[in-house]
């Protein structure tokens, strides 16, 4: 059953015209990076008759950039790092030994999958400002710590899809826990927590609401931060915000075609039904 | 991007007791063991999740402002000033708006769009990338763009556009219902190619016989995408609808940064008027009542509409 080759060329034809529509945005985003002030309010979506680099020279000479950029990849690793950590010590825990208590606790622990961040925002802002963690990183990798709960649930979910008889054997070999954990677990669910851990990456990377409500000294503002704020900067200077954007999404970039494989089966180990 | 995180539902079969450990071998320093492996997820429970949650229902009770240390019982005062406030019923109507536009929108889109990415065609990869790639990006940093293609000055590229065939210029972002449609509108823009994708996953699980041997029966194309592919991707729209729907009430970003939830209050979010009362003007009490309403409204949702689409899945299955 083949389709006609025409077919075939239509349809090839209409998607692309289609994503180059939904493409439309990024690419006025890029092509004004390269262009006066003047030219982008006389011609916003042609092509710069001559490309000028000054925009870029410009950001790229503001130590505000690199700060931000230091300080948002500060945020995502350490909180990244600490919520896979307690999401999968708590999962081993919990698979090993299917105690009555372990049971309730993992009934409990749904609490924290479906509630939404905005119904504790205000009791835990509150609380940050008495151990005087606002306005600090730390602060906000605290708040992103919450997230560890839903690393739990996948890690958990991935684990009872495992052999587990090489952990009865390295038991049984005497490992103590923490041995069987670091040496045999880890390495075992490693596929779950690079998935999880990119899903997790993106959120804090990408989050706006925690660093826009914690976050009020210019110093310590995050990348998405820094971008809201280039906009009053630069009211009238909207090549310099485009470029702004520009650099603010690169690593976003590069992550994304770096990853680009695990997303997708993330996509589907995330959500193929269990 | 926070609006539409990916919460799978993998996480919710809790129950799978397998026990394959589950003798107590080792006795007691083996079950201190497992409860110091549960102790850091435990504390981030309850520090980040009951105490925080207490307090928010508690202070909801009362009129609780943070410059005195006092906080007086007022019963439901709170609610009733909620349903009340125009700002806040303007935020809760957006957001309900914008949760049930964008998941309706998404799903009317990313299905036919699935189909089409799934069938075989030249430069597939590179469509399926370029319609997947705004899920990338913060939905703040797409907002700010957005606020400047739709900007009512001449230089807003859309403007701009429609200028040249003889339109406009459109007040996209000052006109309520129009702001309204334009942050709904880009909401799926950003978001459609995301769910095709994972449509396109379950797609590619349909085996291709079904397909042939209802080809075989005479059946057109319009018969087997409505007897074949849609009832076999349920499990699939299950997914989708119940991300969004919840992504959706959760929305602040997009909104705050696109229109900040103007004109006066049309693209206000429930998220924004917690914020704004609750930190910003140091209202607890309030605040607290939304967030407990807020909680309550997105559990309902969610578990209304698992039940729901569980309930027409079993009908498919």
């Amino acid at each position: 059953m083949t389709v006609p080759a025409w077919r075939r060329a239509a349809l090839s034809v209409a998607m692309i015209l289609l994503a180059c529509l939904i493409a439309v945005p990024l690419y006025y985003v890029v092509v004004n990076t390269f262009k006066t002030q003047g030219e982008m309010v006389a011609s916003p979506l042609s092509l710069p008759t001559s490309p000028v680099l000054d925009n870029y020279r410009e950001v790229l000479s503001d130590p505000r950039m690199y700060r931000s950029f230091a300080n948002t990849l500060y945020v995502t690793v350490v909180s990244v790092v600490l919520q896979l950590l307690v999401g999968a010590l708590a999962a081993y825990a919990m698979v090993v030994r299917t105690s009555r208590l372990n049971r309730i606790l993992a009934n409990l622990l749904l609490i924290g999958f479906v509630v939404p961040g905005q119904s504790t925002l205000i009791p835990l802002y509150r609380t940050l400002v008495g151990f005087e963690l606002v306005d600090t990183l730390n602060g906000l990798v605290v708040m992103y710590l919450g997230g560890a709960i839903f690393c739990y649930f996948l890690v958990q979910g991935y684990m009872r899809t495992l052999p587990f008889e090489v952990i009865e054997a390295a038991r049984i070999d005497g490992a103590h826990d923490w041995q069987i954990f670091w040496h045999v677990v880890l390495p075992l669910i490693k596929p779950i927590l690079v998935t999880v851990g990119i899903f997790q990456s993106m959120w804090v990377w990408n989050d706006f609401l925690l660093p826009t409500v914690f976050i009020s000294s210019p110093d310590k503002r995050t990348v998405v931060l820094q971008v809201y704020n280039a906009v009053t900067e630069f009211t009238t200077n909207w090549p310099m915000f485009m470029t702004v954007s520009v650099i603010a999404l690169v690593p976003m970039i590069i992550f994304f075609v770096a990853t680009q494989r695990h997303i997708a089966s993330g996509l589907l180990a995330g959500s193929v039904k269990g | 991007m926070t609006t539409l995180s990916t919460r799978p539902t993998a996480g919710l079969r809790t129950s799978g007791t397998r026990a394959w450990l589950s003798r107590p071998s080792g006795g007691w320093r083996q079950s201190a063991a497992n409860k110091a492996f549960l102790l850091p997820a435990i504390a981030v429970f309850v520090f980040l999740f009951i105490i925080p949650l207490g307090q928010t229902l508690w202070w909801s009770f009362t009129d609780f402002t943070g410059y005195s240390p006092e906080a007086a019982f007022v019963g439901l005062a709170n609610y009733r000033v909620i349903v009340t406030d125009p700002s806040m019923l303007a935020g809760l109507a957006f957001t309900l708006l914008f949760g049930v536009g964008t998941t309706l929108l998404i799903t009317l889109l990313a299905i036919p769009l699935a189909v089409q990415l799934n069938k075989a065609f030249r430069g597939r990869n590179l469509v399926r990338s370029i319609w997947f790639f705004p899920a990338i990006p913060s939905m703040a940093i797409l907002g700010l763009v957005w606020r400047y293609i739709l900007s009512p000055l001449e230089s807003g590229a859309l403007n701009t556009v429609l200028g040249k065939v003889g339109l406009g210029p459109v007040s996209w972002l000052s006109d309520p219902t129009l702001a309204r449609l334009s942050v709904i509108l880009v909401g799926v823009w950003a978001a459609t190619g995301w769910h095709a994708v994972l449509y396109t996953a379950y797609l590619q699980s349909i085996p291709q016989e079904y397909y042939e041997v209802a080809r075989i029966d005479g059946a057109t194309p319009r018969q087997q995408f409505f007897g074949i592919t849609l009832p076999l991707l349920t499990p699939a729209i299950v997914i989708s609808t119940f991300l969004l729907m919840t992504g959706g009430l959760k929305v602040f970003d997009l909104p705050y940064t696109l229109t900040t939830g103007g004109p006066g209050f049309s693209t206000y979010t429930i998220t924004q008027s917690i914020v704004v009362s609750g930190v910003g003007q140091g209202r607890y009490g309030l605040a607290s009542a939304l967030a407990v309403m807020f909680t309550l409204a997105v559990a309902a949702l969610s578990f209304g509409q698992l039940w729901l689409t569980r309930l027409v899945e079993k009908r498919f299955a």
